[in-house]
């Protein structure tokens, strides 16, 4: 009999359903959105194609891949380390705490929904908790394959941010839906890159986004989170 | 594959031999170390070694206490085959501002790479500014440098960057080949944040939006303050930094290792002017004294 578990969690992982919170943040797109910096679906792809090329790609899902290894050999130490690292290369501050919010959510939803002595252990030494690390450990737990843990994290950090950007801008439905077609190959890509990359040299790079995000911190009116 | 080389990137590069001197033989091979320390009431500079072509000349006394070098070099600047060393050490209740008399050029490059290794300790109650003038990558220039900051409980450090992409008055911008640059901050030997900035203008354009947009110089401050209480320091600095010509922003560190105000711009003014800006209210609240005049 075919084993359906891994491909039925990486759907039910990517779904926007899951009760993280993603529709809470926007990882400073709304700073975009209110500086007049993203106007059109063109400019929203523009700048999640920064996103992905430099955030997601070269730190997210590098330290995805050491926390998906770290539970598969079952070793624990290695999954706090991806997980502090992570921690320690994401410089806004409010891309940690969404990244804490969600985790932590994930975290307490997997101890209570199976049984996960790796994901017990690891909890108990207070990590912080960023999603991508929390996620490739609970990918590894089901047995989703690492790649396909990576493609999981990215297309639902696609969703989420169309889905702020939906609220945000007068953006349709077929038009989101365009954009995440553009946005297929460059997922792609980043998840292929980011296999290359150590956990000792993540190295993102997106100025104007971490500017965006210091803004948003002090923003008056503000929708989202982050 | 090279042993030596401090980065997979720059393997390649490594194996490549250089037609002049050699990689890191004299005059290559420059090392500068500077240990302030606090006495009578002073900070003195008690250790000075610099061996070309980094070049000193004794350290300027100023009003608020803070000693001041300038690290000059006769070379007028980096050179593939450079390896360079750099470390200060401020010792407890010293106060040193450490920074350069021009900007530093990175040449051209065809064979082998430069490298710049700097490290930086703060004792407790001990404060560094560590702010150089630009860096101005060349067409076809490859540069690692590693930055690693070290500061006690009850230290402070402010560590700034400008990196200008070429000689823009003439036209050219991002025409360097590799650019690489990793920062590690530290609190008695614990990592707090790492950040590395890998550019490679011929495999990613850098001018899209998120990254630098139509902008061409970026630079950063960090105000390292592992045990200072400064709920509102970031909010204060960003306000400082966030109106004017270049585009910047502060944020809260990991770890509350302190702030980050990242910044980009047209010009190298324009971005230093507003980095200034967020190392004045920094240093107002971290040592009751603003940014120290730069005579040069």
């Amino acid at each position: 009999m075919t084993d359906d578990r891994p491909a039925l969690t990486a759907f039910q992982l990517a779904d926007s359903f899951l009760p993280v919170g993603g529709y809470s943040s926007s990882y400073a797109l709304e700073q975009f959105v209110q500086t007049d910096r993203v106007e059109s679906a063109t400019d929203l792809v523009e700048v999640l194609t920064a996103y992905l090329r430099g955030q997601v790609g070269p730190a997210e899902l590098v330290a995805l891949r050491a926390a998906h290894r770290a539970t598969e050999a079952g070793d624990v130490d290695a999954l706090v380390r991806a997980d502090r690292r992570l921690h320690a290369v994401t410089l806004p501050a409010e891309f940690r705490e969404s990244a804490t919010r969600s985790g932590a959510r994930l975290c307490d939803l997997r101890r209570q929904t199976t049984e996960g002595e790796l994901l017990q252990a690891y909890a108990s030494r207070e990590p912080p908790q960023q999603y991508p690390a929390v996620l490739g450990a609970v990918t590894a737990v089901d047995g989703v394959p690492e790649r396909q843990a990576c493609l999981v994290h990215t297309y639902s950090f696609c969703s989420d941010m169309l889905g702020a950007a939906q609220r945000l801008l007068s953006l349709g439905h077929t038009d989101a839906q365009a954009a995440l077609e553009e946005l297929k190959p460059v997922v792609s890509e980043a998840v292929t890159e980011s296999a290359d990359l150590r956990l000792e040299s993540m190295a993102p790079f997106a100025p104007l986004v971490e500017i965006q995000a210091a803004a948003h911190e002090r923003a008056d009116r503000r929708l989202f989170v982050s | 594959m090279a042993a030596d080389a401090p980065h997979p990137a720059f393997s390649e590069y490594a194996g490549e031999s250089v037609p002049q001197a050699a990689p890191g033989t004299a005059g290559k091979d420059g090392r500068l170390a500077l240990v302030f320390a606090r006495s009578d009431g002073e900070t003195r500079l008690v250790r000075d070694f610099a061996r070309a072509p980094f070049h000193v000349s004794g350290s300027l006394c100023h009003t608020d206490r803070t000693a001041t070098v300038y690290v000059q070099s006769p070379s007028g600047g980096v050179a593939q085959g450079d390896r360079r060393e750099v470390s200060v050490t401020v010792g407890p209740e010293a106060h040193a501002h450490v920074t350069t008399g021009s900007a530093t050029k990175v040449f051209s490059m065809a064979h082998n790479y430069a490298e710049s290794d700097v490290s930086l300790s703060v004792a407790p109650g001990g404060h560094l500014d560590y702010v150089p003038e630009p860096l101005i990558l060349h067409p076809d220039a490859r540069f690692y440098q590693s930055t690693t900051v070290d500061v006690a409980p009850g230290g402070s450090a402010v560590v700034g960057e400008l990196v200008v992409p070429g000689r823009l008055a003439r036209g050219e911008a991002f025409e360097f080949e590799r650019y690489y640059t990793r920062t590690r901050l530290r609190s008695e030997g614990r990592l707090l944040v790492a950040d590395d900035t890998h550019i490679r203008p011929g495999e990613a354009d850098p001018q899209v939006p998120g990254v630098l947009g139509s902008d061409r110089v970026f630079g950063h401050l960090y105000v390292v303050a592992p045990t200072a209480e400064e709920a509102g320091l970031s909010d204060a600095v960003h306000r400082a930094v966030a109106d004017g010509p270049a585009t910047a922003g502060a944020t809260r560190l990991p770890n509350d290792a302190g702030l980050l105000v990242r910044a980009t711009g047209e010009t190298a003014d324009l971005v230093r002017k507003q980095l200034r800006a967020g190392w004045t209210v920094a240093r107002q609240q971290l040592v009751g004294a603003e940014a120290p005049d730069r005579r040069k």
